[in-house]
């Protein structure tokens, strides 16, 4: 009973790190319809530049999260302007897309193993090996303030998306982008940003996963994959829809270390994507994709 | 009057004919050294890879990441064969072919009803779990320590013609599949899932069809690659960098088209055995630049380029470059995108 509830707890704080990670490539693909292969490349980007802070600058990761979020946002802001905003949109789009994307990652990843070599990093602070006792179960202090973080961070998504203009413009671009030229939105503008605030997300996600466990430049293409699974299982747009599929996904996870070898464990993710798109394609990004 | 389906031109076939001959005359010719005839044979294997990739990347459209389980379950399942029961060396290549191809099917039947780039981001997925569990199912690959195969006297010199003929048989193929009425079903599909059922192909036998020759072949790339080496490795077969180097290939060449994948395979392994040699740390990279580059400028890579460059000069009339680029262009037809503008 210990066990189970120590687990059960370790599912609840990793997955606000899923949900963070994974709305993000959320976004992107429901206001532009394009999905962005290189949201593992931001999330290695911003573990790496977390760590660079940490290690020659000495600040603190939580202090840096407003840097690295700026960076991964003008990160996206460049790829969206300077690549993805030249090809067609729609069905032709999709595949060059996704192939310009993965081009984009290849780059970062490489970009990556000249400057930091494929060594693992970790950013280690004197509080990483801290501990809180609460109910009898001991909580890391780091993963209590990447949960914390997370949701503040999906609160205030929320909020904006529901709440401002620029959010509510972004929401309908999402549903119908002529009828927002029509109205007076500058749909290339909203997808400019789109892309930033998508990007940011994988960046701050990539830089709390970084606190928690060690990383190399292939850091990123495994949460890519969790993300996938994530948002086909919860659907698009809804800040809840995305909470409650990462809530899954990381129970599945966690609880997958009692049955199999830990080898095994990661490969769960994997599958689960495969059997969700087979079984469940209709909850995928909230529409149908099977004809 | 002529044995000959309609559909295939003579003069194609007179130079494929040529080019094999000329293929089978090389090596005792120029006396090539070891090095030379490896790379030569390393071309031929990976040539036939990239056209197989092309038939479902390609021809159908559907971008798979995740070939290399394919590569690696026809590679250990021959390795396997010829270690237990010491067959023929190509029976076991076709053997492991098969268990490859039936493999593709059993993920790929489901997978390929998806629409848009699902099918693609489930493909990541299989590859990825696929190397993740046959690492650890020791019976089959040996776990992280790999298999290693009998090493015979002249083994290679005998292998330099197989792979020649894997590579012919499966460029023909190729060039069936597109010139055929076959091929016209698969354009259809590509273009338009719904309008060509309506017009009375079935889209779901020939979607499986070509995923199942597509993991076949490369299975047997993979099966010829253990018998080359004679020593494999889960991490090497089954890794995302062997996935991607499949559509690398492809796009650089030129996607969906028939000689495309053949010209990017030539180029990817000249160019990697270059970097590898000299700087190993930048190849990916330099892919990753070349798929932007192909992507944004010439999505229809060395072909198109060629293309480019025989308008300029006149050499091709314009409305037959026209209908092939929007035969082969990634995803469906070009003009589609391009006018269509925001969905």
């Amino acid at each position: 009973m210990q066990r189970f509830a120590e687990l059960l707890v370790a599912a609840v704080l990793l997955a606000g790190l899923y949900a963070t990670m994974a709305y993000g490539l959320g976004l992107i693909y429901g206001v532009l319809r394009v999905v962005n292969l290189n949201h593992g490349g931001v999330i290695m980007a911003g573990a790496y530049l977390g760590w660079v802070l940490h290690e020659k600058l000495g600040i603190d990761p939580y202090v840096s999260i407003p840097l690295v979020v700026v960076a991964s946002f003008l990160i996206g802001i460049v790829v969206y302007r300077g690549l993805v905003r030249h090809l067609p949109r729609g069905a032709a789009g999709a595949v060059q897309s996704l192939l310009l994307l993965f081009g984009v990652w290849l780059v970062l990843r490489n970009a990556a193993y000249l400057l930091f070599t494929g060594n693992d990093q970790t950013i280690r602070t004197p509080y990483s090996t801290e501990s809180v006792r609460a109910m009898g179960i001991s909580l890391s202090v780091n993963r209590l303030a990447v949960f914390g973080i997370a949701v503040l961070t999906l609160v205030l998504l929320h909020l904006f998306l529901t709440r401002t203009f620029t959010g509510k413009a972004i929401r309908a671009v999402a549903q119908n982008p002529d009828s927002c030229t029509l109205v007076g939105v500058d749909v290339e503008r909203i997808y400019t940003l789109t892309f930033g605030l998508g990007s940011a997300l994988a960046g701050l996600a990539g830089l709390l996963g970084a606190t928690l466990f060690s990383f190399s430049p292939s850091f990123g293409s495994v949460e890519l994959l969790k993300s996938f699974v994530i948002v086909v299982l919860g659907g698009l747009g809804s800040v809840m829809g995305t909470a409650a599929a990462a809530l899954v996904l990381a129970v599945v996870e966690v609880f997958a270390i009692l049955l199999l070898p830990a080898y095994l464990t990661a490969a769960v993710g994997f599958v689960l994507l495969v059997l969700v798109l087979v079984f469940r394609p209709g909850g995928l990004f909230g529409q149908r994709v099977l004809g | 009057m002529s044995v000959l389906p309609h559909w295939v031109s003579r003069p194609v076939l007179a130079a494929f004919l040529v080019a094999l001959a000329i293929g089978a005359v090389l090596p005792p010719v120029l006396r090539w050294s070891v090095y030379t005839q490896n790379l030569v044979t390393l071309t031929y294997l990976f040539v036939a890879a990239a056209l197989a990739w092309n038939w479902l990347g390609g021809y159908l459209g559907q971008v798979s990441f995740g070939h290399s389980a394919m590569f690696g379950v026809g590679g250990f399942v021959s390795a396997r064969l010829l270690l237990a029961l010491h067959l023929p060396f190509w029976l076991a290549w076709i053997a492991g072919g098969l268990v490859a191809g039936l493999y593709a099917l059993l993920w790929g039947h489901p997978t390929l009803r998806l629409r848009g780039p699902y099918f693609s981001i489930a493909t990541i997925g299989v590859g990825e779990a696929t190397r993740l569990i046959l690492t650890y199912w020791e019976g089959l690959t040996g776990g992280s320590s790999g298999l290693s195969l009998p090493i015979e006297a002249n083994l290679k010199q005998t292998l330099y013609f197989w792979g020649l003929g894997l590579m012919g048989i499966v460029a023909a193929a190729s060039y069936a599949m597109r010139k055929s009425s076959f091929g016209l079903g698969l354009l259809a599909i590509k273009s338009d899932v719904d309008a060509a059922a309506d017009v009375g192909i079935a889209p779901t036998f020939m979607q499986d069809l070509v995923l199942f020759l597509s993991g076949l072949a490369v299975g047997i790339t993979g099966a010829f690659y253990a018998s080359y080496f004679s020593f494999i490795e889960p991490g090497d077969m089954f890794g995302f960098d062997r996935s991607i180097s499949f559509v690398l290939m492809a796009v650089i060449g030129g996607v969906g088209t028939i000689v495309g994948p053949a010209l990017g395979a030539v180029v990817f392994v000249m160019l990697r055995q270059f970097l590898i040699g000299s700087y190993p740390q930048l190849y990916l990279g330099l892919y990753g630049f070349l798929l932007i580059v192909v992507i944004l400028f010439e999505p229809l890579g060395m072909v198109g380029l060629f293309f480019r460059i025989a308008r300029r000069t006149g050499l091709v009339r314009p409305e037959l470059e026209a209908t092939l680029e929007a035969k082969a262009a990634p995803g469906g037809a070009v003009g589609e995108g391009r006018t269509g503008g925001m969905e």
